[in-house]
């Protein structure tokens, strides 16, 4: 592939903006170190990417929980179960950046904004996840459960939720990826002044003609899913599901 | 002997299972008293109502009639009647064999870091898996896994352990010593045991009692096992006893009409 990049830029294939399109590997290695250096306006690309992941982080968490709540509470109750499953049908289907006007006039232009989108994203496949992991939560451990004592939250707590981690992780890994394209989008349509994130950055340098910090940034995006991937999800499945002999 | 108390006593029993057009009696009228340390073997062919009887003492179904431990009527499960299913995957995956053993114990308040491990000691040492104890179940075979959800019924000190052919998936080597094993802790524990089988030779190596059921959970033979342990082929009177059971057992016995109701 990049091969085809360098050929297709060197020969200008593209016509004579192929450089343009697609800048030397080089000039997008300098924009990468460049970005992290220098930045942008006085902010280099390290505040762009920890005002973004403070974001996600908050809204992740918020989303996590939420879905945590709703779920457990779905178990409880089957009138709520059933209101809960038609919400979660509704919401998911809307994508994030649809309800962005919405959000915008009724909460203003504010990091919080983008909160909510990262809820948003979450939210809805974390609780489907959860709900289909409980229902599959066979019979006999339930009863085995039930057997020793327990009943209600603390069979939730002690059986239900154990029982369906390799569910919540697989929701985790849903949630993660919509909320951090989700946020990107969000913050490429508009910027948050008071916490500029990665996706204005990119915004900035595609105003600037910036091509090659533009990709650079693409690259850092790519790279911090890798690390979320492996530097977090891999190691929780390792220490749970597959420990447990749950999954290969 | 001391005049033995009786720990279960069901009067009535009836389990009726519906759907929209047909209900059918799985239990009809059941009345037995077990008394305590009496292992009862129950044999019955499928569908005859043994599982769902075990089921009921459990507390994992509701009934028409009356189920007293010790005197007092039981409607839920709870830790006095420990049911050791036949699925060999009732252990919790994501616990250890040590763990799974300790976690009831904790519930029941068991803190003590000290006294949960002794008993857990214990209670792997009488079914021979002390130095499995931080194995996780999926890497025990079937065999093992059955003798930690026993473990895990003796560390509860459960009055009355129920057990669904507990063995029955097992090969005839595992099966033996698994056998032998339980009877040895059955001595000696203060536990009873009510064992569904549709083994007649296990029925006679376990029980001391051995019933056998037919449809609508009739009991058409409920007699002490005359038979010394330990029991085999070889025993006096064992060729007897074996014919008296499989006649009972393949309904050369009276047997109830189909008591299917349509309504």
């Amino acid at each position: 592939m990049l091969c085809i990049w360098e050929t297709a830029a060197g020969l200008e294939l593209l016509g004579p903006n192929s450089r343009l399109i697609f800048p030397s590997l080089e000039a997008v290695m300098e924009a990468f170190v460049r970005n992290f250096v220098k930045g942008y306006a006085g902010l280099t690309l390290w505040v762009y990417v920890g005002n973004s992941m403070l974001l996600l982080l908050e809204g992740m968490m918020t989303g996590v929980i939420l879905a945590f709540l709703f779920s457990g509470l779905s178990m409880i109750s089957s009138i709520f179960h059933a209101v809960y499953n038609l919400i979660i049908s509704v919401f998911d289907l809307l994508p994030g950046v649809a309800l962005l006007p919405v959000v915008i006039i009724v909460f203003g232009v504010k990091p919080g904004v983008i909160v909510f989108l990262v809820v948003h994203a979450v939210v809805w496949p974390m609780s489907r996840n959860l709900l289909d992991g409980f229902k599959a939560v066979t019979r006999i451990y339930v009863e085995a459960g039930e057997n020793i004592g327990l009943h209600g939250m603390s069979l939730l707590l002690g059986i239900y939720l154990p029982a369906s981690v390799s569910y919540i992780i697989s929701g985790l890994k849903v949630g993660w990826a919509r909320a951090w394209r989700g946020l990107i989008s969000a913050e490429m349509i508009f910027g948050v002044a008071a916490m500029p994130g990665i996706g204005l950055f990119i915004n900035q340098m595609r105003t600037n003609l910036k091509n090659a910090e533009m990709y650079a940034t693409l690259l850092v995006i790519v790279i911090i899913g890798l690390v979320v991937q492996y530097g977090i999800f891999a190691p929780i499945e390792n220490n749970t599901v597959k420990k447990w002999g749950m999954s290969k | 002997m001391n005049v033995e108390k009786t720990v279960l006593e069901i009067s009535n029993l009836t389990k009726t299972y519906a759907d929209q057009n047909a209900s059918t009696h799985v239990l009809e009228n059941v009345s037995l008293k077990i008394r305590e340390k009496e292992f009862v073997c129950i044999l019955g062919p499928s569908g005859c109502g043994k599982t769902t009887l075990l089921r009921c003492i459990a507390g994992f179904e509701s009934y028409e009639g009356q189920i007293l431990v010790e005197g007092e009527p039981k409607f839920r499960p709870g830790i006095d009647r420990i049911m050791v299913f036949q699925d060999f995957n009732q252990l919790f995956p994501w616990k250890t064999v040590k763990k799974n053993i300790q976690y009831p114990l904790r519930l029941q308040g068991i803190k003590d870091k000290k006294t949960l491990a002794e008993i857990s000691y214990m209670a792997l040492k009488k079914v021979k898996l002390l130095e499995y104890k931080a194995y996780y179940p999926f890497q025990l075979s079937g065999g093992m896994k059955q003798r930690v959800a026993v473990a895990k019924a003796l560390a509860l000190k459960a009055k009355i352990i129920l057990m669904d052919e507990p063995f029955a998936a097992l090969d005839a080597m595992s099966r033996r010593d698994l056998q032998n094993e339980l009877l040895k802790i059955a001595e000696t524990e203060n536990s009873t045991f009510i064992f569904v089988t549709h083994n007649i030779q296990e029925a006679i190596i376990l029980g001391s009692r051995i019933m056998v059921f037919q449809k609508g959970g009739e009991a058409v033979y409920d007699e002490k096992n005359p038979i010394l342990k330990p029991a085999g082929p070889a025993s006096d009177g064992y060729g007897e006893l074996w014919e008296r059971l499989k006649k009972a057992l393949y309904c050369e016995a009276p047997v109830k009409t189909e008591r299917e109701l349509v309504l």
